[in-house]
This record gives structure tokens, C-alpha cells and sequence, in this order.
């Protein structure tokens, strides 16, 4: 057993996207083309990008309910701030704001020591609401035309997407893994107490992490916007699920402590596979639904049995 | 969290915290009562207030096995696509199979959503709000399967007479409320059961050293949970004449959390108030239907119940601090 778990972190996610590859190259003829190919990976770019914020909060120890409502406000006020800003302004700004949230979360999560669920459970219904209140609880059209190349156009036959993905892949493999601040990070998750009482300033690392999570929910916002031109107050529904699924499938331990931003892009990728293997046998959109809700609950029971072997092997003190 | 638990402060604070659960949340109901109806005529009609205590069932139904739960050390989030889920399969059953027997088979199918939860929580030992949000959108997604995303509509005379019948002048649903509560409360305030209950929350490895099989219990709750959700489904469809996959639940394991934890339920298990959860039903049912007699934004009541559930950690962590009790 704990064979298969050790080779399961190095190698699962690994293993699950060339099962899926292997199976729709023979299933359907288009699958090994560089577009379609290419598609796939934009598809799963905005649950990979949310899902790096995602890695970070899971490192920490905490958690957040609140990124589609965070998008959707921030979706909301692209649409209002473009035609008065200017695109590249508006961009910033409701990035700003979308971030503010985030902040909004770290405090009352570290100041008040409300617990993240439901702090973010909260704020996701607060934000939500004030998201339908400044579009007056519909969809506002972005009439600016040039604002959708960043979510569609294409670089050097990329689209712009995976670029964003793989630009802020690089940003937060920096902060995790090659600075202070991810190894305070997981520091928190690891052991709080004992982070805090060697002096280091748990609460803000925490309102960091909440403030990195609502800006990678903004970003994706603003690629999202940009493909559909129009800010939306009700922001895909459910998104926080597969945001989750992407982050635990691609080995981020829910005890915190520990994070695994490969396995999150990776996971990411699969997840979109899964959307383009769906959609091909014509099924309602439900079954999406459906089968994020069975991965997640695979990856949770992979997770369990991590927990229950992996971890009371490193207690009991055997060389794993 | 705080590594020094303070000893019992003495003085006003301590009066009011400690009467807090008994009296204030009552007091800030009868206030929220009082003056609204000074507000609006609409508001004092005992129309308007008969009815809210009837809608009011449902939250409170709902909110009573979250109780259990939360006591316990848990949280279940997947109780509004629970009750999607129920409700579509027991209403489409009502043709062929009857109206009692389609209730009792939407209370059935809600208690083994629940239970199942229970099997997943207990066997796979990863935090129950992260199963249940998984299992919330399986349920969900299973729901819609099964309808195609078409609502399915209650015409049977029987069903729709349990929200709007009346013995002896008083409407059904509240009467259903007031037995729920009363078995509710005597579930945990005299029976094994219930101090089982708490002895899982407040401290699980003593529970479990003490010999109380603490994942039978886990197991249990939840199962309980899915009970009283399948009782307010059939409640919620009755009041709606029908189900729908999408709509049914929608935000109800909010509703149903800010509840439980406004009638001064702890979140880290332990402390329970099954009472404080009912007049937390009244408050949270009755505060929109005041602000929305005053024409104020329905989006503005998202907002106000966002806070209403931070408001009441905050009020449940003041007065575990001022009292000395174990952090909330």
C-alpha cells in the first residue's frame, strides 16, 4: 500500500492524462490534432490558474468557498470600468478590487479567527449579492471589441490563455517553492502554533495567501470575460468545485503543509480532457457535473488513505 | 486557539453572555417582531405573520439535524442538493405510487444521501465539509440527470395539504416544526444518543477511549441530518407545488448553517442549542420578509445574511471568550 501511494504522488496525475490521451486518440479521430489538442489546455487554463491561489490556501491549512463570487464581481466591474477606464486601466482595477475581497477574507479569517469555511461560505453570498447589485442583476455587454483578444486571439498559433497559465504557473512556482514566503506558507499549514510562537507573523502570511487566491480568481475572471464580452454577476456556477477537485487531484494534502503546483496544472489539464470526452458523446452538461463531483471524490479517497497510511507510517518512524 | 484560557471574568458581560443562548437571541426576535409591524401594516397582519411562522418550518426542520451535526464536530454542505435530489425522486413517484408512500420515499432517499455521507466522512477520514461539498454536486448533478432539468410538479391534493392544511386553526407546517423540535430536543437532552453526541464533539479520542464507537455516531448524524432535510423537502415542496433539480436547496445548507450557529451552535462541536436554533429560524425568516415589505433590493438580503452568519461566529466567540469556555 504505501508503495502504490508513494508512486501514486510521484506519478498519478501522470497516468490519468495519458490514460486519457491513449483513450481519445482511439475514440475519436480529431483528438490528435495540434488545435484541438491546444483547445483543451486553454479549456483548462482558468481551474489550473485559480487552482495555483488554490494550492497556496490548501498549504496554509484553509480553504475558500468565495472565487466564484470573487469573479463574478470582478467580471461585473470590467464591463462597468472598460467603457470609462479604458481597457488596460479597468483591467487593473477590477483585479484591485477582485483582490480586496481576498483581503476582506484574510482578515476576518486571521483577526477574527472565524474559520475559513465559513468565512468564505460568507463573504461568498455577500459578494455575490453586491456583484448583483452593481449590474442590477444582469448580464452588463462589453461593446469594446478589442478586449476579447486576450481571451481568444492567439500568439505564435497559442492561445493566449495557456500563456496566462503558464506565466502565472512560473510566478507561483516562484512564491511557493523558491521563496520565504511559500516556506512561511507551509510553515502555517504544517503547525501553526509552533509558526507562530518561533515569531513569525502567521496572520499576515495568512491574509497573503487569501489576497493571492482572490487575485488568481480575478485574473481568470478577466480571460474569462474577455472570451464571453460580458460581465456577468452570476459567474459559472459550481466552478469552485472543480477548483478544488484540480488542486487536491494534483496531490495538495488537505492536513496543509504541503502543496504540489505540477500536479495542479497537470490536474487542470485532465479536468478539461474529461469536459472534451464528454461533450463528445453529447451528453448533457450535468454529467460534468457529475463526473467532477466522482473525481473529487476519487481524489478525496486517495487522500484518505494517504492520511491513514502514509502518515501514521512517518509516525510510527518507518523510512518512507 | 488562545493558549491561556481565561478564568470567569465577573460583571455585566458575564450576565448578558451568560443568558445570551436563554434570552437574547428570543429578545432580538421579539424586537425584529415589534418593530417591523410598527414599520408596515402589512407586517402585523396575522396573515403576513402566520404564514412567515409557516415558512418558517422549513429552515427550522432543516436546521435541526445541522445541530446534531455541528455538536458532533461536523458540517454537511450538501443538504440543499439532498433535498433536490429527494424531492425529484419522490414527487415523480406521486402518480405511481401515492402521495404517503412518495413523501415517506422522499424522507427515505434524503436519510440515505445522508447516511452515505456518513459512510464517506467516517471511511475515507477526510474533513466532512470537503465530502459533502463533493457529494453536494453529485446529488445535484444526479438530480438534474434524472429530470432532465425539467421541474417536476406536485399536483396531488394530499402533498400540497401538508403546507396548507390546518388542524384545529393551526397551520400544518408549524405544528410538524413544533414536533420536530420537541423529538429533536429530547433525542439530546435525554437520551444516550445525545450526550453520545456531544461526547464526540467535545473531545473525540476521549469519546472514543470511553468506548462510545465514535465513527457508529458520525454515521448516525448524518444520517439524521439527511432525516430532517427530507422532512423539509416535503415540507418546501408542498409550500411550491413542485421540485425542481436546479432551484430545490439552492443556498439552503446556507441557511440552514447560519442557523444552526445563530441559535449559538459552536463550530468546533461540543455546544449545541436545539431551542436557539428555532428562534434563529424566526429571526432569519423574518428578517427579509420585514426588509422586503420595505421595497429594499432583494440582492441586498444575499448580502445581509452573509453577514448575519459572520455576526453570529462573532457573537458565539464573544461569549466563549468572556465565559472562558473553549474557543468557537
Amino acid at each position: 500500500m504505501l508503495r502504490f501511494l508513494k508512486l501514486y504522488e510521484k506519478f498519478g496525475i501522470f497516468f490519468f492524462i495519458a490514460a486519457g490521451v491513449i483513450f481519445l486518440a482511439v475514440a475519436t479521430p480529431n483528438f490528435l490534432k495540434l488545435d484541438t489538442i491546444l483547445n483543451i489546455i486553454a479549456q483548462g487554463s482558468y481551474a489550473a490558474l485559480v487552482g495555483y491561489g488554490m494550492t497556496l490556501a490548501l498549504m496554509s491549512g484553509g480553504f475558500d468557498l468565495s472565487v466564484e463570487s470573487i469573479m463574478a464581481l470582478t467580471s461585473v466591474f470590467l464591463a462597468i470600468l472598460i467603457p470609462v477606464l479604458g481597457i488596460p486601466l479597468a483591467i487593473l482595477v477590477s483585479v484591485f478590487i477582485g483582490s480586496t475581497v481576498g483581503l476582506l477574507n484574510g482578515l476576518i479569517i486571521s483577526k477574527l479567527k472565524v474559520n475559513p469555511l465559513i468565512t468564505t461560505l460568507s463573504m461568498s453570498t455577500i459578494i455575490k449579492g453586491v456583484a448583483l447589485l452593481v449590474a442590477g442583476g444582469k448580464g452588463i455587454v462589453i461593446l469594446q471589441k478589442q478586449f476579447m483578444t486576450i481571451g481568444t486571439g492567439k500568439i505564435l498559433g497559442i492561445p493566449n490563455p495557456i500563456y496566462v497559465m503558464l506565466f502565472f504557473f512560473g510566478i507561483f512556482y516562484l512564491i511557493v517553492y523558491r521563496s520565504p514566503f511559500g516556506r512561511h506558507v507551509a510553515a502555517v499549514g504544517s503547525n501553526e502554533s509552533a509558526t507562530r510562537i518561533s515569531g513569525l507573523n502567521v496572520d499576515a502570511v495568512t491574509i497573503g495567501v487569501y489576497i493571492l487566491l482572490a487575485f488568481t480568481a480575478a485574473v481568470a475572471s478577466v480571460v474569462r470575460t474577455s472570451q464571453a464580452l460580458i460581465g456577468m454577476p452570476s459567474m459559472s456556477p459550481g466552478f469552485v468545485l472543480v477548483v478544488l477537485t484540480v488542486t487536491i487531484l494534483g496531490g495538495t494534502s488537505l492536513t496543509g503543509g504541503r502543496g504540489n503546483l505540477w500536479g495542479t496544472l497537470l490536474a487542470g489539464i485532465f479536468i478539461s480532457m474529461i469536459y472534451y470526452g464528454l461533450n463528445l458523446i453529447n451528453v448533457q452538461i450535468f454529467y460534468q457535473m457529475l463526473a467532477v463531483g466522482l473525481v473529487l471524490m476519487f481524489a478525496l479517497f486517495i487522500e484518505g488513505l494517504r492520511v491513514r497510511y502514509l502518515i501514521a507510517a512517518k509516525a510510527k518512524g518507518i523510512k518512507v | 486557539m488562545s493558549a491561556t484560557v481565561k478564568g470567569p471574568r465577573s460583571g455585566a458581560l458575564v450576565w448578558a453572555a451568560n443568558r445570551w443562548d436563554s434570552f437574547g437571541l428570543p429578545f432580538l426576535v421579539v424586537m425584529l417582531l415589534v418593530v417591523f409591524s410598527l414599520i408596515s401594516p402589512v407586517f402585523r397582519s396575522s396573515y403576513n405573520l402566520v404564514s412567515n411562522l409557516s415558512f418558517a418550518s422549513l429552515l427550522g426542520i432543516g436546521s435541526i439535524g445541522m445541530v446534531f451535526c455541528l455538536m458532533s464536530g461536523d458540517l454537511d454542505i450538501s443538504v440543499g442538493s439532498m433535498s433536490a435530489l429527494a424531492g425529484v425522486l419522490g414527487a415523480s413517484m406521486v402518480t405511481r405510487i401515492g402521495a404517503v408512500p412518495a413523501m415517506l420515499l422522499t424522507v427515505l432517499i434524503a436519510t440515505a444521501c445522508g447516511f452515505i455521507n456518513g459512510v464517506f466522512v467516517t471511511r475515507l477520514r477526510i474533513p466532512a465539509f470537503i465530502t459533502t461539498l463533493g457529494m453536494q454536486f453529485v446529488y445535484r448533478a444526479l438530480a438534474y440527470i434524472y429530470t432532465g432539468n425539467a421541474p417536476v410538479y406536485i399536483k396531488d391534493p394530499t402533498w400540497l395539504a401538508v403546507g396548507s392544511g390546518t388542524v384545529l386553526g393551526v397551520p400544518f407546517p408549524i405544528i410538524l416544526m413544533a414536533v420536530c423540535f420537541a423529538a429533536a430536543i429530547y433525542l439530546l437532552r435525554k437520551t444516550s444518543f445525545g450526550r453520545y453526541v456531544i461526547a464526540v464533539g467535545t473531545n473525540k479520542n476521549a469519546a472514543m477511549l470511553s468506548g462510545i464507537s465514535v465513527d457508529f455516531m458520525k454515521n448516525a448524524v448524518f444520517t439524521l441530518v439527511g432525516f430532517f432535510v427530507g422532512i423539509a423537502t416535503i415540507v418546501s415542496g408542498s409550500f411550491l407545488g413542485s421540485v425542481n433539480p436546479g432551484m430545490t436547496g439552492q443556498g439552503f445548507e446556507f441557511q440552514v448553517i447560519t442557523v444552526a450557529v445563530l441559535g449559538g451552535t459552536a463550530l468546533t462541536g461540543g455546544n449545541g442549542n436545539m431551542l436557539g436554533a428555532l428562534f434563529a429560524a424566526l429571526f432569519i425568516t423574518y428578517l427579509p420578509n420585514g426588509l422586503g415589505l420595505k421595497q429594499v433590493n432583494s440582492y441586498w438580503q444575499y448580502v445581509a445574511t452573509g453577514f448575519v452568519l459572520i455576526f453570529a461566529v462573532g457573537i458565539n466567540r464573544a461569549k466563549s471568550a468572556i465565559l472562558g469556555l473553549r474557543d468557537t
